[in-house]
């Protein structure tokens, strides 16, 4: 194992997907070097590869995507990048009426070898149009797969797949966890979709969450256990598919949870989760399941607000104490 | 139009017209009669467009059209057969009864779609070039956009990429002379289309899209190009749609003399007199009609035939994973 950041196992991923396949190729705004994407999941990758393998386009979301699609259909798997997962709303046509459907509408007539990448949340000031996390609205839509890594090991490994795999993916990063360091292993691996991991086992409340939401709850949970309260926390990695086994294994061992996202409550994708226990798992909980999500108000820019808006580690503690309470 | 090979050509096109009026009139009958769920935007009067840009194509190219695209997925070879099958709604349609009219496809063709949403084709067409240039293959994509899509968002980024990066597709702009109601000249804020697609840096030709042999010989000009590495071109195809809009819009906005006027020039008969003048026999013309005329009668009757879907076959194709598509699609309680 080799601890690195999350935004080196995003290179490490993509380097070696392309290093194995020729026909994958990286498409997107500002991605080559010496720029190397806005967050630089990208840098290194232009000098080591060939021009046509790493494209630098026009600022034109709506049809980085379609063209992405249009390439995923003619033979190659283009790994498209949406600098923030806020502009998504400029390529949405693209992406749910075009790229989530043309396998069914077609009658399955063609694989759809094509990633979006992007990242996407708050907790950097980055106010209401380049804070969004808007993964709930992606999820709703049939014919996607959505991957949201929390960890540098499950970046790469996820990534892997994705590439891989004949669907399309959205690949949704997170600003604030580029930066962040995990082990990695150093032989080649890759990781399923549709695979939760628990990463941390507990037995008095389950606590579901991903992407920088799940380092939140890993606090909250050192946080309860101080107070002796044993929380079990789960990473989906996934959000589609979902691994609904493993959270409802937990909660009938737990009989609580509490579930966590960044993005607003309102419709939310703790609502999706809460829904699926309750019909599956009525009889095993003790407690209303406990929803922990941002406020239903856009993101206020200024840094104390916008702590005030999202989701914190003291607010997941609250919610899992609740659940105890009941 | 001198050589043989022309001769047989044209014959070929005057075919493929004459199919997809068939096709077409059939079509609005069988909707009419309650027979064909859905809408239906109806393409009679743009034959000419449709199968000259298209047998200006080669084995490989791709193809992008609208939500009016019976016509021109026909003239790049859709079958009847399937087409039909799909109209009506039936398992064994082009795209197994998933797409209906807006959305056929034949990917073994090349043909990457009809689509419901106007303008969206452009991308797409944007990315078959690209592929062809990163793999290097030598494959132009026909990139067929109604007048109305051009003032939309994506239009104007993927004429600008294809430029930038030389990509090999073919825009053909079917001009009708109307988005839905409205005319050209009442949301079109450049009214001189040529200059507005060569501001782009490709170039632009205006053709008769109406005669069949012009609106080919344009675009294998186009295609030529692109295929040779000299990158995008626009040609505006004038022509006509005979009906309303869809189905059901009995087209009355539309002054009459202009649609009469328009009739005249029905691209079939232009074609016809063509050929005529050119020594074709009026019964060779006439057997083209009728073996047509047979194919369809009996695509029809097949498609009658044929077995609906299953319902569930409503859960299959939405993923190719089967696993992942198990997961995804969760417990079915139906
Ligand atoms: C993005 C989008 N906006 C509006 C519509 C509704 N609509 C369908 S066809 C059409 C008119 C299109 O006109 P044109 O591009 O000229 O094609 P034509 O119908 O004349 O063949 C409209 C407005 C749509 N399908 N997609
Ligand atoms: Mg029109």
């Amino acid at each position: 194992m080799t601890e690195i950041l999350y935004r080196e196992a995003i290179q490490q991923a993509l380097r070696e997907e392309m290093l194995r396949d020729d026909t994958v190729f990286l498409i997107g705004e500002d991605l080559r070097d010496p720029w190397g994407g806005t967050y630089k999941a990208t840098a290194g990758l232009s000098p080591d590869f060939e021009d046509k393998r790493v494209l630098n386009t026009p600022i034109a979301e709506d049809t980085i995507i379609g063209a992405a699609l249009g390439a995923a259909l003619s033979g190659t798997r283009p790994v498209a990048e949406l600098m923030y997962i806020d502009f998504v709303m400029r390529a949405m046509d693209a992406v749910v009426n075009q790229v989530a459907k043309v396998r069914y509408m077609s009658g399955g007539q063609s694989d759809v070898p094509l990633v979006i990448r992007t990242q996407g949340g708050g907790g950097r000031s980055s106010a209401a149009q380049h804070g969004n996390s808007l993964e709930a609205w992606l999820c709703h839509v049939p014919g996607l797969l959505i991957a949201m890594p929390s960890t540098p090991a499950d970046a790469k490994g996820l990534l892997k797949t994705a590439i891989r795999l004949n669907d399309p993916v959205i690949f949704i990063e997170h600003k604030l966890l580029y930066a962040t360091k995990g082990e990695v292993p150093d032989d080649e691996y890759t990781i399923p979709f549709g695979v939760a991991d628990i990463k941390r086992e507990g037995t008095d409340v389950t606590i579901v969450a991903a992407s920088r939401a799940l380092l939140f709850s890993l606090e909250a949970a050192e946080e309860l256990a101080r107070e002796g309260i044993s929380a079990e926390v789960i990473d989906p990695r996934t959000l589609v598919p979902l691994d609904e086994e493993t959270i409802f294994e937990s909660v009938d061992k737990t009989n609580r949870l509490v579930v966590v996202a960044e993005g607003a409550e309102r419709c939310g994708w703790t609502a999706e989760i809460a829904a699926r226990v309750q019909e599956a798992r009525f009889y095993s909980l003790d407690a209303p399941i406990q929803r922990v999500a941002a406020l239903n108000v856009p993101l206020p820019f200024q840094p104390d607000m916008e702590r005030y808006v999202l989701p914190s580690v003291k607010d997941i503690v609250a919610a899992a104490k609740r659940t105890l309470d009941a | 139009m001198a050589s043989e090979t022309d001769r047989k050509d044209l014959l070929e096109m005057f075919r493929s017209m004459v199919r997809i009026r068939l096709f077409e009139q059939a079509a609005y009958d069988m909707y009419m009669d309650g027979e064909l769920p859905g809408f239906m935007h109806i393409s009679i009067g743009q034959e000419a467009t449709s199968v000259g840009a298209c047998s200006a194509l080669g084995e490989g190219d791709y193809l992008t059209s609208t939500h009016r695209g019976h016509g021109d997925t026909i003239a790049r070879g859709l079958s009847i057969e399937s087409a039909m099958a799909e109209l009506m709604g039936k398992a064994d349609g082009a795209c197994k009864a998933k797409g209906g009219s807006m959305h056929v496809a034949d990917f073994g063709l090349g043909i990457l779609g009809a689509n419901g949403i106007v303008g969206a084709g452009m991308p797409i067409a944007i990315g078959s070039a690209l592929s062809s240039n990163y793999l290097d293959r030598k494959t132009v994509t026909l990139c067929f956009f109604g007048d109305g899509a051009m003032t939309t968002g994506p239009t104007h980024e993927a004429m600008n990429m294809a430029t930038l990066w030389n990509l090999p597709v073919v825009f053909v702009r079917q001009n009708n002379l109307y988005a839905e109601s409205t005319p050209v000249r009442e949301y079109q804020g450049i009214p001189d289309i040529l200059k507005w697609a060569e501001s782009y840096g490709m170039p632009a030709t205006r053709v008769d899209g109406n005669d069949v042999q012009a609106v080919h010989d344009t675009v294998l000009t186009a295609v030529e190009r692109a295929r040779s590495g000299g990158g995008p071109s626009f040609v505006e195809s004038e022509t006509y749609r005979w009906f309303g809009h869809n189905i059901g819009d009995p087209g009355k906005g539309r002054p009459p003399e202009e649609v009469t006027a328009w009739k005249a020039r029905d691209p079939l008969v232009i074609c016809r007199s063509v050929l005529l003048d050119d020594g074709a026999d009026e019964a060779s013309l006439s057997a083209i009609e009728s073996e047509e005329q047979e194919k369809l009668a009996k695509a029809i009757e097949l498609g009658r035939a044929a077995a609906l879907p299953k319902l569930e076959d409503a859960l299959t194709d939405v993923y190719g994973d089967q696993t992942l598509a198990a997961a995804a699609l969760g417990e079915v309680r139906r």
